[in-house]
């Protein structure tokens, strides 16, 4: 367990930059998601943290150490892999006790500390078994194992799950959870896949390009993006997003589309006539209703998935994704109007991204 | 730079002593690397350096040159390149085909078949140099007993014996080139073939538009590398004429050796240069072919 | 009836593919249970056959076969060390190449490659020359150095393709887990490319067993000679007991044969994949 701050950090492949002077911190113990999208330097980052990758320029810290020129074997960290990384050669016990080995621990020690982890991850029955005799999720446990034995200040994940099926994910995600909760160690996560990022981090950091976006808890970042790349990366289905003209009239406010229609917008930033993005999420497009606050609609299409209706629906000339509770009669076809509360609008800047604020 | 130029950075640098120092991650490369680097130095570029050198004399290739023997291995060469090597690549292209039919007794029969290459080329070699014996030889004694007459003196006639070492190449090697072919032809999606036969395409047709296409590239650098491999092909033409009669079957390789075992280490080191301009460019193709 | 004839051509082909292959082989085998008389008669069969000449090679009761068991031994222990030696400084070299990334080692590699390529009886000249240069001349030392030098690049080339399919993960992985540069060369590398070690061992020490001319070239003290070379010697009498060369000489190919037979799996697999990748 141990804080993790990274000062400053900058990344160059041959004259590429691929990290540009990223700084944060990672609080002891805090399970951090690092997410954005694939190539945007989220595995650089975390493969300088790991000492897999020398650092252009910057720190990092681990437990208040700058590891910069520590060796990976003496970082105290532990990586889980995309590919889990296990040993074709060893066992299940053989490959969750190497990192002990290698340290010369007591055999004792060391079959003491392999079965706990494998009581934890329900891996007993396994641990004579060859990586190859595993299915997916079980080679995803043992390499989890094999970084808990370690006991490590850190764990390090690089999309751990993207080699499973979608169920097994889901279920893999709530287990890692879990064994976070119960070992409190400080995790850094990276995923390309916004929804585990959501569902698992205590803070996110979104990344772009080598830069971060943003970072917050989940909910800070699904309420109030700091600009337009985290309002649309964060949120499924994706935030519905109108570019238009601002009008201010006293309290009151809309944003103008080239289409003639008038949305809704209640008294954040921004002056009158300026361009902006204007961003409503699915589920803040309410059906019916009537009056100042509506826009007018027409179904383009219905998707029901049982519990929640997803329409697609064209407003002026855009299409939007709404998502309604519950079923709903509705064909394709129908003019609807649909009401949008103020209070959930999300207004940017056309030119810069950035979030109004008042 | 001058804006991450934190304090941490210093600190660490400093404690970790001079940047340029070797991480034991490249320092065992180049220990692990070291063995075979000496070896190629000690075994391999001194002494081909130090041949050159004692070959560097314009004289030493006047005096080649002028030794009828030298025209004469040339010629040799070329013909065992030349024929040898067609021959022994177009047998082996149409062996592999006869090879790849699926039935239990050819499979056997591929297994019989590698023993030549399986089996060192000395006792072999001396085998077929018996057989090949005008006087006690099983060839001439069967020649004898079906038409009453004498068999050629096989190894005494300059074409005939050199013929000969060209088949006792060929025997040694044709299995390794047909296994080369057979795993080439292997490597063919079957669909290929249901597709043509399915469009009515004639054995010679199937061969032609889908067996060739898919084999030619392999077929060139295996005769490539072949050449390079008959070039020193020393025991073919040594173990069972010796070079002779009268000097008059030597190829380049033993030709060399022959130089060498007459202490004329100058002319052995000047055949070897003389053949570089054949050598050199087919060293080149495959290397550019196998380093990619 | 077309199929008929499909069978018929393919045994009118197999026929003399197998007469071909085997002939001079059975020559061999013949002469070995035949008496000189015998052997010499041109007969397919001997009406007496007999294993006295494998008496006559093991109680070396012959001038040419004086030293027939020291030299089969010293056969025996230059392949041995020239497979042992030549999978160290491959697996070495290969390890630093492909996982290790040693700067400098595609030129290595070229190097390796360059000395694959070069015709052997053309290396044998200078090799002579620099081994007498470096006083090994008439040492066993000299056959095995120069055996290293020939079977390493082709070793080296055949592991580094195998290291290349490795993942990278793997390496990564046992760092993070602590592992040393030789730690993961032990532990995790060696056993991930054993298969390969084995064709490339094999390759070796076959190459150095059936080695003639180098053997021939650098040795020539009668103890100290290999096998091929002592059959070599038996040329050089007029009258020389064929019987017993090719007794000696079966005896010689037999072990090889084996080997090649117990590890063909690999050999095949390796050496046709490494030789000529298309
Ligand atoms: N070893 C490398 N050499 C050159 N470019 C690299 C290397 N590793 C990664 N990159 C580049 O750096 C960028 C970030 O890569 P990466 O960190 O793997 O992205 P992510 O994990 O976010 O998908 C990509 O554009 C990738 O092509
Ligand atoms: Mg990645």
């Amino acid at each position: 367990m141990a804080p993790v701050s990274f000062n400053n950090i900058a990344k160059t492949f041959g004259s590429t930059e691929v990290i540009r002077g990223i700084s944060f911190d990672i609080r002891d113990g805090e399970f951090m998601v690092l997410v954005g999208p694939s190539g945007c330097g989220k595995s650089t980052l975390l493969r300088m943290l790991a000492g897999l990758e020398e650092i252009t320029a910057g720190t990092i810290a681990i437990d208040g150490r700058v590891v910069n020129q520590v060796d990976s074997k003496d970082r105290d960290i532990a990586m889980v892999f995309q590919s889990y990384a296990l040993y074709p050669h060893m066992s299940v016990r053989d490959n969750m006790g190497f990192s002990l080995r290698l340290r010369r621990a007591d055999r004792s020690e060391i079959d003491a500390r392999v079965m706990r982890a494998a009581r934890i991850l329900n891996l007993e029955p396994y641990l004579d078994r060859y990586p190859r005799e595993l299915s997916g999720g079980q080679r995803q446990r043992v390499a989890m194992g094999r970084a808990i034995v370690r006991d490590p200040k850190v764990f390090l994940f690089d999309e751990p799950l993207s080699n499973l099926d979608a169920k097994l994910r889901v279920q893999m995600r709530s287990e890692i959870k879990a064994l976070h909760q119960r070992l409190k160690t400080t995790t850094v996560y990276v995923t390309h896949d916004q929804i585990e990022a959501m569902t698992m981090a205590d803070r996110i950091v979104v990344m772009h390009d080598g830069a971060i976006e943003q970072i917050g808890t989940p909910l800070e970042l699904y309420d109030r993006p700091d600009n337009l790349f985290v309002a649309q990366f964060i949120g499924s289905p994706a935030m519905n997003v109108v570019r238009g003209t601002l009008r201010r009239t006293g309290s009151a406010a809309h944003v103008e589309t080239a289409d003639g229609v008038r949305w809704p917008a209640g008294s954040g930033g921004g002056v009158d006539g300026q361009a902006v993005a204007y961003g409503v999420r699915p589920d803040h497009l309410e059906l019916g209703g009537g009056g100042e606050r509506t826009v007018p609609g027409e179904i383009v299409v219905v998707e029901p998935t049982g519990s929640e209706t997803e329409l697609v629906v064209r407003i002026g000339d855009a299409q939007m994704t709404v998502e309604t509770h519950g079923r709903t009669t509705l064909q394709p076809g129908d003019k609807v109007g649909f009401a949008i509360d103020p209070a959930n609008v999300h207004l940017f800047d056309q030119a810069s991204g950035a979030r109004l604020v008042s | 730079m001058s804006t991450v130029a934190l304090p941490g950075v210093e600190a660490a640098a400093s404690a970790g002593g001079p940047r340029r120092r070797l991480s034991p991650w490249q320092a065992w490369g180049l220990v692990l690397l070291a063995p075979y680097v000496a070896v190629f130095l000690v075994f391999v570029l001194y002494p081909v350096g130090y041949g050159l050198w004692l070959a560097r004399h314009p004289q030493s290739y006047v005096q080649l040159f002028a030794d009828p023997v030298f025209a004469g291995s040339v010629v040799n060469t070329l013909i065992f390149l030349i024929v040898g090597i067609n021959l022994k690549m177009a047998v082996a292209l149409f062996l592999s085909g006869f090879f790849v039919t699926a039935r239990p007794w050819i499979r056997w029969l591929s297994v019989l078949f590698i023993l030549p290459w399986a089996v060192p080329s000395i006792p072999t070699i001396l085998s077929i140099r018996f057989m090949l014996n005008p006087e006690w030889g099983v060839v001439n004694q069967v020649i004898f007993r079906l038409t009453g007459a004498d068999g050629p003196n096989w190894l005494n006639d300059r074409w005939i014996a050199l013929s000969m070492a060209m088949l006792v190449h060929i025997w040694k090697s044709l299995p390794f080139w047909t296994m080369i072919l057979i795993a080439g032809r292997l490597a063919i999606p079957g669909e290929l073939y249901e597709a043509a036969s399915v469009d009515g395409a004639s054995v010679w047709q199937r061969f032609r538009f889908i067996t060739w296409p898919s084999l030619s590239t392999l077929y060139l650098t295996s005769a490539i590398l072949s050449m390079i491999w008959t070039l020193g092909d020393f025991n073919s033409v040594y173990l069972l004429t010796g070079g002779g009669p009268a000097d008059l079957t030597h190829v380049l390789a033993t030709l060399g050796i022959r130089y060498l075992r007459l202490d004329q280490v100058d002319l052995a080191m000047a055949t070897i240069v003389s053949a570089l301009p054949l050598v050199l460019p087919l060293v080149y193709f495959m290397m550019k072919r196998l380093s990619r | 009836m077309k199929r008929l004839l499909t069978e018929a051509k393919l045994v009118l082909i197999g026929i003399p593919v197998a007469i071909w292959t085997l002939l001079p082989i059975y020559h061999m085998f013949l002469f070995s249970i035949s008496t000189k008389e015998e052997a010499f008669s041109g007969e397919l069969w001997p009406a007496h056959p007999t294993l006295r000449n494998f008496g006559v090679v093991f109680r070396e009761q012959n001038y040419f076969l004086n030293h027939f068991w020291r030299q089969f031994a010293n056969s025996l222990l230059i392949a041995v060390a020239v497979g042992a030696i030549t999978l160290v400084v491959a697996a070495g070299a290969a390890f630093s190449i492909s996982r290790l990334r040693t700067r400098g080692g595609r030129l290595v590699l070229n190097c390796a490659l360059f000395t694959y390529f070069i015709p052997a009886a053309f290396l044998a000249v200078p090799m002579y020359k620099a081994m007498g240069t470096y006083g090994l001349l008439n040492t066993q030392w000299a056959l095995i150095l120069a055996m290293v030098t020939i079977a390493s690049p082709y070793a080296i080339w055949v592991l580094k393709q195998a290291s290349d399919k490795l993942p990278w993960e793997l390496d990564e992985a046992a760092r993070i887990d602590g592992a040393s540069p030789l730690q993961l060369f032990r532990l995790v590398y060696l056993p991930l490319i054993a298969p390969s070690l084995v064709a490339v061992g094999t390759y070796a020490l076959l190459l150095a067993w059936n080695e003639y001319l180098y053997a021939f070239l650098l040795l020539s003290n009668d103890k100290d000679i290999t096998l091929p070379v002592a059959l070599g010697h038996f040329l050089s009498a007029d009258d020389s007991p064929w019987e017993l060369l090719m007794t000696t000489g079966l005896i010689y190919a037999l072990p090889p044969a084996a080997i090649y037979y117990a590890f063909k799996r690999y050999m095949v697999a390796g050496l046709t994949a490494g030789a000529v990748k298309s």
